[in-house]
């Protein structure tokens, strides 16, 4: 599938716990309202779909061959 | 920062911390029984005192982490949430930790009603894990081997429980129970298709990504499970034909031996350029392990294991293998859930600390070489008695005193750094995380 338009993107493949988390919230911080946030992780990211909908974002989650989640983040149109 | 927990669905932070403070007490009492019983206590498996110590260690510290993990683990690497978690968790705490004192006690003082007690305390209490659990993950996919792992040690906890429970009525003998058979059955259905399934389950998540290590093969981590168990289940089925048994607990014992050898090969490619604590428990976890299987072969090669090799496969599973798998992982997953509901306290406003702070690296060091010379001396005293019981005894004391301590000292830093938090946050209502 081929990658998803994204205006910031955080590989946090290979980053130990929680730093994976840290970067994604604070990159939530400077997403702008028409901007997307691409997170590539190595598996599903419960407690990340959590926190976004806690925090008003909504997402979309890829899973690739390799076995990395892809999940795209916006704010939730209102 | 965003807040990272919606507190409607995640376990609050003192539903796994209550089971996590209680493992080394148990642990403690281990140390303390060993110090009663000196070195009688080793003359043979089935002394009063030596079911004990492993109950001590195995329905004690091990269920009490185990249970603790799980309910965290449960929606964070599964996304299943206990229903009502602040009702659940404290009566199967409560449960275990009770069960688990007076079945202890029905060891020691033989006396039929402890056990009877013990038997409806933790029947109850892990029929209502075992029900809460399984109905969280009811609805889930098995979409990776960690959520098929967790289902799959669901039913190896059931039959372990169910064979203890049988075991503990027929102990008078009014039934006429192939006892020693099912004593085999028991022992085997809670390390290898409890303990084992778990901990692999576990596994395949917490170690590349707190060790810092290329995934476990593909194929290896989707088939481990259902082998071990359906290699479990032929066992049990073809335990009164010696021959096809032997085949088929070799074939166990060799899974497990695999799932060490992979563990320890992963641990050669880590990223990280020194070992840290935690790395330091699974690799020795990993090698106790292969030397329980080695032991076992060894035995199995004779005409049956001697009590000096049952006691060493024992002491090498439980001590060397589960007990240093858990202390490692407490050691990552305390820490992390300190900063976890620290930030979430904190909000928008404040930075949670590092996570390194929350219990300081030199203490974590000591502890973890007070627990490998307490599990260097256990073995001796296997060997030698005589000259190293007191000393083995005394050294579990301390080890598990020390993780107390340390356990203690991650709840204070929470404390500590929430009234911080909570002086420093704007005037708005408190949100509460316990």
């Amino acid at each position: 599938m081929k990658q998803p338009a994204a205006d910031i993107v955080i590989d946090a493949r290979g980053l130990e716990p929680p730093e994976p988390m840290v970067r994604t919230m604070e990159a939530l911080d400077r997403l702008a309202d028409q901007q997307k946030l691409l997170v590539l992780l190595p598996r599903e990211p419960y407690p990340l779909y959590r926190a976004l909908e806690v925090n008003g974002f909504s997402w979309q989650a890829e899973r690739r061959s390799d076995g990395t989640v892809a999940v795209l983040i916006e704010h939730k149109k209102k | 920062m965003q807040a990272l927990l919606s507190f409607a669905q995640s376990p609050p932070l003192d539903a796994p911390f209550r089971f996590f403070l209680t493992a080394p007490l148990f642990a403690i009492l281990a140390g303390m029984l060993m110090l009663w019983g000196g070195p009688d206590l080793f003359a043979s498996r089935w002394t009063p005192a030596a079911l004990a110590l492993t109950h001590l260690i195995s329905v004690g510290f091990m269920l009490q982490v185990m249970l603790g993990a799980m309910i965290q683990i449960l929606p964070v690497f599964a996304g299943a949430n206990l229903l009502r978690p602040r009702l659940v968790v404290p009566v199967v705490h409560a449960t275990i930790a009770l069960g688990a004192l007076l079945l202890v006690a029905g060891f020691l003082s033989q006396q039929a009603p402890a056990f009877w007690l013990a038997v409806l305390l933790l029947g109850s209490g892990l029929a209502l894990f075992i029900g809460a659990a399984g109905h969280a993950l009811h609805h889930v996919p098995a979409t990776n081997p960690t959520i098929n792992g967790l289902k799959l040690a669901l039913p190896g906890l059931s039959v372990t429980v169910g064979l203890g429970i049988l075991l503990a009525v027929g102990l008078d003998g009014a039934f006429a129970l192939p006892l020693l058979q099912l004593t085999s059955l028991h022992l085997v259905w809670g390390f290898v298709g409890w303990g084992v399934v778990l901990l692999a389950a576990v596994a395949f998540v917490v170690v590349p990504m707190f060790q810092l290590t290329p995934p476990y093969p593909a194929w290896f981590a989707r088939c481990f499970a259902w082998l071990v168990l359906a290699l479990l289940c032929c066992w049990t089925v073809t335990a009164r034909w010696p021959g096809p048994s032997s085949l088929l607990a070799g074939a166990v014992v060799l899974s497990v031996a695999a799932f060490a050898v992979h563990t320890l090969q992963l641990q050669r490619c880590s990223k990280r350029a020194r070992f840290d604590a935690t790395q330091h428990c699974w690799r020795l976890a990993m090698l106790c392990t292969l030397a329980a299987c080695a032991v076992w072969f060894t035995g199995v090669r004779g005409p049956s294991l001697t009590a000096r090799q049952e006691w060493l496969c024992g002491v090498l599973a439980l001590f060397g293998g589960f007990m240093s798998v858990m202390i490692g992982m407490l050691y990552k997953i305390v820490p992390f859930l300190v900063w976890l509901h620290l930030q979430n306290l904190g909000g928008v406003h404040f930075l949670a600390p590092n996570m390194n702070k929350v219990i300081s690296a030199p203490q974590i060091r000591y502890q973890m070489q007070a627990h490998f010379l307490a599990l260097a001396l256990l073995l001796a005293a296997v060997v030698w008695p005589r000259w190293f019981a007191y000393p083995a005894g005394l050294a579990i004391l301390i080890a598990n005193l020390w993780l107390l301590r340390n356990l203690l000292a991650a709840v204070g830093f929470y404390r500590q750094q929430g009234q911080k938090i909570a002086a420093m946050l704007p005037a708005t209502p408190a949100t509460a995380s316990r």
